[in-house]
């Protein structure tokens, strides 16, 4: 057994010693134990929202609907003599309110934004009409369902009955700190920094291998086990379940408590609920400011969002992070600073770099006939239409295993399109991809990736928000965990393999040193780096690099130029680029597009001298120009 | 089974109820097609609506002053509504307008709460819609044929502000790109302020037409907001056809349903909206575009 | 005085667009073209002009008027118009609403005849909406919006990108008109060899700088400084 080391487990500490001091200390500042025990329920319903929204971005105004499943199944089951033990209930309560989650998410989670939140609070709606229509001679309609029993503790003469007061607080207190704790290591599993990540960049996470919507599934229904198992609770804390349990209101104040606690922080929700609560019970008691009390949340509520947006607790971590890091933060800006300065990276890397690039993680199995197939990538007559516009038409070509293969053409020529297909981010109107011959269109751009197809984009499509080795990390976790897998308690750091990958590319991409660094701080070399770095940590075979130069200076031209030759002695390597000196220098062959058609393919030098790409690419000027002085000096 | 006179009047409810929703869906609409934003406050408004109409009505009598005062209070309401508030907000996460307009409505409905008092008000049927109409096929308020054919010379009115005038061109060219209208040389911001002005005037009047139906209460527009929501699903979102013909789907299927048994009415409204999301999530009407 | 002259600006776009001390001159009835490798930051220099990007530093002035801070709008009261790489053509919007649109705040507009005089092609699709227009159909809706406006400043940022050769040579040949007229022009080429017929003078970007001015015809003499700018197997 790991033992536990207690500077490891503060935050946990901390709250479990505030827990145990808050009935104590609280109820002379208006805090009663009856508050407090529902300020906790509260809380646990809104772990789950945290998760939904704080880590995976997703605002939902319909969870009131699994907190009314799980209220009503339990208390039905027990008011119905159909469960005796209260325990059972409270369980069977929370796995339906997990299976309405799945349903229900399953819809919800193809949308964001706008969509999402209209979707949620649209089925919660439909909850609350059937939990009062169809399904009232169950919920007792209007007027809910009382006399719901309390949970009993042991057994014959030595049962405990967890009564109102503190025994009911001590129980809520104790579901609220397991929750939360499962809440921390669901934060830090490795599903928790996809969650981040889609947060961040829905479309890279897939382009990596995740299966995002299964991931933003599983956080769906995660909230609503929360949700159910809070409301399972409310029946036996009240001895009745309310039917408002279900309402607007309900989703509504629980979105609001989690902002104001502060969202993204798992504690903000229990101070948002005891802060409302306390300011319902207090402001009260003020004569002629009853009625008043929702109004000044509100208008408080307003100026939150407009101002301090991350909330009470998410403004203090906020405050405590920056000066925290301030010292390093500081040092990592003028390091960028001096790069910018310098006009990029110096091409000098700190040690001498082996010919190849290891990857610690395998590369996936190439099995069967496959095995010996000299063609990596295959396209088969590719077209794709936009409207009346042919951005792609027609377009064949083959891609050999362990080459390193350029695609060019003027712009327009339809090359983005023609990658999107390869990594089949865009389906083509016509024709397919074959990789190592089976066919690999029509899988999906996760799927594809995961089948080891990696593309590294025109325009840098980083998680701006995590740390440099966190990017990399997310990109390594996909080929060592597959598309999808709920190991929601390992931290998402503790698969050696894939911090061995994670150092490993850092060393490759010379940014070991910046390993802590926000990408969103890093000079615009080294976003270029990490773009490519992610792409190759999924441990690929065929690399498809998008304008891997585009932006760069001269000197990092030349240091990745040579990154991409070495990543090309072990790995088949796919590339459009407009730097046709680099094109040259890198590529066996060359494939050329002109208005969506095939203009050339073949080795490199037979298409160099082709006239119908000069034409086509340089322009007549320029290959007249360049016919004149061809004669008189050699191009460098 | 019901009888076809039983029918028949739960078609006309439909129809009264329908046009209110696509009066509600097309202010909802045009704000989120022209400015990105999904207006949370949108039920609170409603109810403001109704207020405006009771109070304006003790104070003239008159339920024709009633809405015209009412609408210039809407106006004033919409404009200060976008000067202090969501305009800080167009370039912020859609759940941070979502959250500041949820928290407006949290405001707005408390405050007429705090004003006005838990209790329900009434405000009458002007003296020109009292009694029953005869339509030879049967008897039906007329109140409510009146309501149907102001909402529908209202829509009408909106129809051509949108289609027929240079604000209108403005305004659809804005839903599709504000950021070129403004490179076009137009002030894109006083543009949202008109249009956002305009949608709560919208619902403002829709609140107002419905107070002589109902009774009025501070959250009587909750549920118009959410059943609008899913109006601009099922009509595509920022279509303002869409919204039209969609708040009539969605009334008659409430009141027809509810024909058979009154516990299904919202239930299919909502089993409707997930099989449009299911099956075609840009809505009846909506394009590829603004989604 | 220059028609247009900037000075020393920087301007930051997402994360991978960066102008660093950019000053550039534009005369009265000057055809000048930017050229630059993808992502060398000239849409970037564009946007910023027309206001829809704010620089963080420096200056912009049209016509002797400071016009950097001012939303696009007003910037394009004043007389400057962007025909932009996406052509943006509003789509529900017909031919003819889409002019509409861009005639309300002009000082002096076009005449719609006259733009039909020019664009017969659009007079024959006056009624269709833009979505369903070909896209050298919509190319011209889009400088055809510009010209309504009678702007004293034309900026065009990559009109031929995505275009068949026969409809490139319609709108180069148009360009030229225009040019021809005394109308002034700053544009955005990737077609390097019509861009370099067209234009007067130009200038080099590389890496958000300028690194290169001189005249278009000393460029088509002797195509070798490009290779600074252009990445060219010349």
């Amino acid at each position: 057994m790991r033992r536990l080391d207690p500077r490891a487990h503060l935050v946990e500490l901390a709250l479990l010693a505030v827990l145990a001091v808050a009935p104590v200390l609280l109820p002379p500042l208006g805090f009663s134990h009856d508050l407090l025990s529902r300020a906790l329920n509260w809380a646990l319903f809104g772990l789950g929202l945290d998760i939904l929204f704080g880590l995976a971005g997703l605002l939902s105004f319909g969870q009131a609907a699994f907190y009314g499943m799980g209220g009503f199944v339990a208390a039905y089951l027990l008011v119905s003599g159909t469960i005796q033990s209260v325990w059972l209930a409270l369980l069977v309560g929370t796995v339906s309110a997990g299976v309405l989650g799945l349903a229900v998410g399953w819809l919800a989670v193809r949308r964001i934004g706008i969509y999402f939140a209209m979707i949620t609070l649209a089925f919660g709606q439909m909850a609350y009409f059937i939990e009062n229509g169809p399904l009232s001679d169950y919920t007792g309609g209007e007027n809910g369902i009382a006399g719901v029993p309390v949970p009993v503790l042991g057994f014959g003469t030595y049962a405990v009955r967890i009564t109102a007061g503190l025994p009911m607080y001590a129980l809520l207190a104790a579901a609220f700190f397991l929750g939360f704790v499962l809440a921390r290591r669901i934060a830090r599993s490795p599903v928790g920094l996809i969650l981040r990540a889609v947060k961040e960049n829905t479309g890279r996470v897939a382009m990596l291998g995740h299966d995002v919507p299964a991931y933003k599934l599983a956080a769906f229904a995660i909230a609503a086990l929360y949700a159910g198992l809070a409301g399972a609770m409310l029946g036996p804390f009240q001895s009745y379940m309310p039917p408002d349990a279900f309402a607007l209101e309900t989703s509504g104040q629980l979105v609001v408590q989690t902002i104001v606690g502060g969202v993204g922080t798992l504690v903000g929700p229990l101070v948002g609920a005891a802060l409302w609560l306390w300011l319902r019970d207090n402001l009260q008691l003020i004569p002629g400011f009853g009625p008043l009390w929702k109004l000044v949340l509100g208008l408080a509520f307003i100026g939150l969002v407009m101002g301090l947006r991350r909330g009470i607790c998410g403004e203090i971590l906020h405050r405590w992070r920056v000066r925290r890091d301030a010292a390093a933060l500081r040092m990592a800006r003028a390091r960028t600073a001096a790069i910018e300065a310098a006009g990029g990276t110096p091409a000098t890397p700190a040690t001498p770099v082996a010919a190849e690039v290891a990857l610690a993680i395998p590369r996936p199995a190439i099995d069967g006939r496959a095995a010996e197939a000299e063609i990596a990538l295959e396209a088969q007559g590719l077209a794709r239409h936009y409207g009346g516009l042919k951005a792609v038409d027609g377009v064949s070509f083959r891609v050999r295993r362990g080459s390193i293969h350029a695609v060019i053409g003027p712009n327009g020529a339809g090359k983005s399109t023609l990658f999107k297909m390869l990594s089949d981010e865009v389906a083509p109107s016509a024709g397919a991809v074959l990789l190592f011959g089976s066919p690999l269109t029509g899988s999906g751009v996760s799927r594809a990736a995961q089948r080891g197809v990696a593309k590294s984009n025109q325009l840098n499509q980083l998680f701006l928000g995590l740390s440099v080795q966190e990017n990399l990390r997310v990109a390594a976790l996909s080929r060592s965990r597959g598309r999808f897998r709920l190991d929601l308690l390992r931290p998402a750091d503790g698969r050696p393999e894939v911090e061995a990958q994670v150092a490993a590319m850092l060393t490759v991409l010379d940014l070991t040193e910046r390993a802590d660094t926000p990408a969103s701080v890093l000079a615009y070399g080294e976003k270029r780096r990490l773009e490519i770095g992610m792409a190759l940590a999924t441990s690929p075979n065929v690399l498809l690099l998008d304008e891997p130069l585009a932006g760069m200076s001269l000197s990092e031209r030349a240091a990745t130029c040579a990154l991409i030759r070495r990543i090309g002695r072990s790995c088949t390597v796919v590339l459009v680029e407009h730097d046709l000196d680099a094109v040259f220098g890198l590529a066996e062959r060359i494939t050329v597009l002109s208005e969506g058609r095939l203009l050339a393919d073949g080795p490199s030098e037979a298409v160099r001298r082709d006239p119908a790409v000069q034409k086509a690419y340089l322009g007549a000027v320029q290959a007249d120009a360049a016919e004149t002085r061809e004669s008189t000096h050699e191009p460098a | 089974m019901p009888s076809t006179a039983a029918l028949l009047s739960q078609a006309f409810n439909g129809l009264a109820l329908g046009s209110l929703l696509a009066l509600v869906a097309s202010g909802l609409t045009i704000i989120l097609g022209t400015l990105g934003v999904l207006n949370f406050a949108h039920g609170a408004l409603f109810a403001v609506g109704a207020y405006t109409a009771f109070v304006m009505m003790q104070a003239t009598h008159s339920f024709v002053l009633a809405l015209l005062g009412g609408s210039a209070v809407m106006l004033i309401v919409g404009f200060a509504m976008e000067r202090l508030v969501i305009r800080h907000f167009y370039a912020r996460p859609d759940e941070d307008q979502i959250l500041v307009t949820y928290g407006i409505g949290i405001v707005l409905v408390e405050g007429l709460r705090a004003y006005f008092g838990g209790n329900s008000q009434r405000v009458p049927v002007p003296s020109w819609g009292v009694g029953a109409t005869k339509l030879g096929f049967m008897i039906y308020p007329t109140y409510r044929l009146q309501l149907i054919g102001i909402v529908a010379a209202l829509l009408v009115g909106l129809y051509l502000v949108l289609y027929r005038t240079s604000v209108g061109l403005v305004v659809r060219a804005g839903i599709e790109n504000a950021g070129m209208v403004g490179i076009l040389g137009i002030d894109v911001r006083r543009t949202f302020l008109f249009v956002f002005a305009v949608g709560i005037v919208a619902v403002g009047l829709a609140g107002m037409l419905y107070a002589p139906v109902v009774a009025v209460t501070p959250d009587m527009g909750a549920s118009f907001m959410v059943q609008s929501f899913v109006v601009i699903v099922l009509g595509g979102l920022g279509s303002f056809p869409g919204a039209v013909i969609g708040g009539l789907i969605a009334g008659e299927i409430i009141s027809l349903t509810s024909a058979f048994d009154s516990a299904y009415s919202e239930v299919m409204l909502y089993g409707l909206m997930a099989l449009v999301l299911v099956a075609r999530p840009q809505g009846l009407f909506g394009t590829e575009g603004r989604v | 005085m220059s028609l247009l002259e900037v000075e020393g600006i920087d301007a930051l776009y997402g994360d991978s667009h960066v102008l660093f001390d950019v000053s550039l001159r534009v005369e009265q009835n000057e055809v000048v073209a930017l050229l630059g490798r993808n992502g060398a930051g000239k849409t970037t220099t564009l946007r910023t002009l027309m206001g829809v990007l704010k620089p963080r530093t420096g200056a912009i002035r049209l016509a002797g008027l400071p016009i950097h801070g001012l939303p696009p709008a007003r910037i394009a009261r004043a007389g400057m118009q962007l025909v932009p790489e996406e052509r943006a053509v509003f789509g529900g919007l017909t031919v003819e609403e889409n002019l509409r649109v861009a005639r309300l705040t002009a000082g002096k507009p076009w005449p719609l005849d006259r733009i039909w005089e020019v664009f017969p092609r659009l007079k024959e699709r006056r009624a269709s909406r833009g979505r369903t227009l070909s896209g050298g159909e919509q190319q011209m809706l889009s400088i055809a919006r510009a010209l309504i406006r009678d702007p004293t400043l034309l900026l065009l940022d990559e009109p031929f990108e995505g275009l068949a050769p026969l409809i490139v040579l319609d709108l180069v040949a148009l360009t030229r008109r225009l040019a021809a007229e005394g109308r002034t022009i700053v544009i955005v080429e990737q077609n390097v060899s019509a861009v370099l017929d067209l234009a007067d003078r130009v200038y080099g970007f590389n890496n958000g700088h300028i690194v290169y001015e001189g005249q278009a015809a000393d460029l088509r003499a002797n195509p070798a400084p490009m290779r600074g700018f252009m990445g060219l197997a010349a």
